[in-house]
């Protein structure tokens, strides 16, 4: 079979228990070498579908079709060797060696007794190092890690020699690298091996960077399904999830916690970005941030729009209006502090520098991360003004302590 | 592949080995015995095929028919036991955990300690047999026609012991209203013994029993697969509904049978399985299965003839001496926690 031909799809499907429908309506369609997530939120009904194409439970209504061919009308032992699966069960055979254990997926292509013949040995080194499982080999199941059990998992599904591969939450319980590192051997099942992969996942930013299309599962029916580019807008993202706080960025790919400022008003003089990792660090410190003046291509907007911070914008790549200079002076009046990034100084943001010495002319506490040579921006007098730090969470626990003290006084 | 070849060689050197052990409790069992037949005669007695003498009597009607009869239902009680431990994923599992041994001591029950008997001047033998294969197999009925309707093996389990439990309860009802001397007739063929096989009971139990292994043996492919769970297992291609109804009536054929004729043999169904994984470290079912036959009728003949011997002429019960041997290799694996799930 070609990549891009469709090997499973659903025709007005619906899944549940028998005495409950869970998921209505649901049509899709899943092609050769395809990447597809399920996202959604527990409990919404990703795992009883990936349970129904996998023939686990029954279909209540409308078919299942691979390859054009109705799942129910499929024998159990033809189905295996089109379509393996990756479940959350934790499966812990004793006594079992991992080679073993991969060689448990050539069930479908052995004889009666089992026996595993040169090509099925064959299969299954390659299958362990599709996984980068090769030096796994003689390890005992058990004495594996999260992560390594994970890989030997797909390899055992690998090794039915599938069309599909069906997994359910791959990368729980796993860690950063094993998350990725799992997540990338899937994407290369599906570029080198023309597998489909539908896997459900939690990791919307990893999804949307990694699949080919998502299925939006919720309240009972697919909400959408296509390229995640489309389909994974900030508002979709938000109500798949019912975010109060915290927003997915699509230009970033990354969701953000979003901030309710319960302590001071800061305000951050940023730009080109130097203002980013602040601008986190002071969301979780709860403090309410004002920033600016910004260019709307600046990516420090981005991630402070997705915080929840109070950005004063500027549409145009110029140098900053009037108007947002006055707003930006209003603004930073009501203020308790200012802090100053340190961010390159070029022709378009020298208000910026303007700004932070009314800052300074204003009494306002001013904070910096600048270093070298661009201090030089500033008076003797406002040097002296100025309190300097060398990174961020430096500057960020002295703003806490004068918080506090400023607290205790009131 | 290479290592593949090398631990093959080594688990049919295990075998062997086995095999050989088996062989020499055998001829131990039938060489030895409460009365002293020396080897010269017990040699003439096998080779002539004398039956007429006491000696001979000795010798081919009790000796022989309870050295085979140990080894079969040694050897079926472990099968039975691997089986189901594999089925319920669960270590801690034995042949009786489906009520099997509960339903024949219910039934037995009802024969030896109530009216029924009166009939009977002299308790037929052959009314325990019966009513003890009667019990098995309805408690078997019951537990497979639920298995029919429960999706998960655990939820089988539970309805397993709670149909035990309620064996039990009737049981002892019984036991409180029965008269003294039945009580101890009940109590010794609850502990279990393969003494007194006749020849046609052991053909029965050679052919049925043999067939069964048999049957087993051809299931091992997708007992590997019931390691993984049931839902792996269906998502390779097994038919899990034909095959749960194999397993279920194969373990309870062959534990049924057994427990019929030799009544509830203790711990050799817990813990042969173990120690067999242990020996031959592996889960592969295509060789637990060929071991626990051998290893089962192995520890069955050597607990067998302690039971004869070590009180001779007084008779151990067979039940005492698997549970002094096989209770501490459950705990010692328990602690070891060599087999975990």
């Amino acid at each position: 079979m070609k990549k891009g031909e469709t090997i499973l799809s659903t025709r007005d499907l619906s899944v549940g228990y028998p005495k409950k429908i869970i998921l209505k309506g649901v049509d899709l369609e899943f092609k050769k070498g395809e990447f597809i997530s399920l996202l959604g939120p527990n409990g919404a009904g990703k795992t009883t579908l990936l349970r129904t194409l996998s023939k686990h439970l029954k279909t209540l209504g409308g078919a299942v079709l691979i390859a054009n061919q109705d799942l129910k009308a499929i024998p159990q032992d033809k189905l295996a060797k089109t379509m393996s699966v990756v479940l959350t069960e934790k499966v812990n055979p004793p006594l079992l060696k991992v080679y073993g254990f991969v060689a448990m997926g050539r069930y479908p292509h052995t004889s009666w007794s089992g026996r595993l013949e040169q090509r099925d040995d064959g299969v299954i080194l390659e299958a362990i190092s599709m996984v980068n499982a090769g030096d796994l080999v003689f390890r005992d199941l058990s004495t594996l890690s999260d992560g390594e059990r994970q890989k030997v998992l797909v390899a055992r599904a690998l090794a039915q020699e599938p069309d599909i591969i069906l997994l359910d939450e791959p990368t729980m319980h796993l860690d950063l690298k094993h998350r990725m590192e799992v997540m990338s051997i899937l994407q290369r099942l599906c570029r080198d091996k023309g597998i489909c992969v539908v896997a459900s996942l939690h990791d919307v930013d990893i999804a949307a960077k990694i699949s080919d299309r998502v299925a939006l599962v919720k309240k009972g029916m697919i909400q959408a399904f296509g390229p995640p580019e489309n389909v994974l807008q900030e508002d979709t993202v938000a109500k798949l999830y019912d975010f109060n706080n915290a927003s997915f960025n699509r230009l970033l790919g990354t969701i953000e916690m979003k901030n309710h400022g319960k302590k001071s008003r800061v305000f951050v003089v940023g730009g080109m970005g130097s203002a980013s990792v602040l601008y986190r660090l002071l969301a979780k410190k709860e403090y309410e941030i004002v920033t600016g003046m910004l260019h709307r291509n600046d990516i420090d907007f981005h991630v402070a729009d997705s915080l929840g911070a109070h950005c004063i914008v500027q549409p145009d790549i110029d140098t900053f209006s009037s108007e947002i200079n006055e707003s930006a002076r209003e603004e930073m009046g009501r203020c308790h502090w200012v802090i100053d990034t340190g961010f390159n100084l070029e022709k378009i943001n020298q208000d910026n520098i303007t700004l932070l010495k009314d800052a300074l002319a204003l009494g306002k506490p001013v904070f910096s991360l600048r270093n070298g040579q661009s201090r030089e921006c500033f008076t003797d007098v406002e040097y002296d003004q100025i309190n300097f730090f060398d990174d961020e969470c430096l500057l960020v626990d002295q703003a806490d302590q004068n918080f506090k003290h400023h607290e205790a006084l009131s | 592949m290479a290592f593949r070849r090398a631990v093959t060689k080594r688990q049919n050197l295990c075998l062997c080995v086995v095999a050989g052990l088996l062989l020499v409790f055998m001829i131990v069992n039938v060489l030895v015995g409460s009365v002293t037949i020396p080897f010269s005669e017990v040699i003439d007695i096998l080779l002539n095929h004398e039956t007429g003498s006491t000696k001979g009597f000795i010798i081919w009607n009790i000796r022989i028919p309870r050295a085979i009869a140990g080894c079969l239902g040694g050897a079926y009680l472990a099968v039975a036991g691997l089986l189901l431990q594999v089925f319920f994923r669960n270590p801690i599992v034995g042949p009786f955990i489906l009520g099997i041994s509960s339903g024949a001591t219910l039934f037995v029950s009802i024969v030896m300690l109530t009216s029924l008997t009166l009939g009977f001047t002299v308790l037929n033998p052959f009314m325990n047999t019966l009513a003890a294969l009667v019990g098995a197999y309805c408690t078997m009925l019951v537990v497979l026609s639920v298995a029919n309707k429960v999706k998960s093996g655990v939820t089988l389990l539970i309805v397993g012991l709670m149909m035990g439990y309620l064996c039990h309860a009737v049981t002892s009802v019984l036991v409180a209203f029965a008269e003294k001397e039945k009580i101890k007739g009940f109590v010794l063929w609850q502990l279990g013994s393969f003494s007194g096989f006749k020849w046609s009971e052991i053909q029965i139990l050679l052919f049925l029993g043999g067939a069964v292994v048999v049957l087993v043996y051809f299931l091992a492919k997708p007992l590997n697969a019931f390691l993984l769970g049931e839902d792996y297992a269906a998502s390779m291609g097994v038919n899990i509904r034909l095959f749960r109804m194999l397993i279920l009536l194969s373990a309870c054929g062959l534990a049924g049978m057994v427990t019929a004729v030799a009544g509830p043999v203790a711990f050799v169904g817990l813990a042969v399985p173990h120690m067999v994984r242990m020996l031959f470290g592996t889960s592969d079912n295509k060789v637990l299965i060929p071991g626990s036959i051998l290893v089962g009728a192995m520890v069955v003949s050597l607990c067998d003839f302690i039971a004869r011997m070590v009180f001779s002429p007084v008779e151990l019960p067979i039940s005492a001496i698997t549970a002094f041997f096989g209770a501490p290799v459950v705990l010692s694996l328990l602690i070891k926690r060599r087999v975990d799930i």
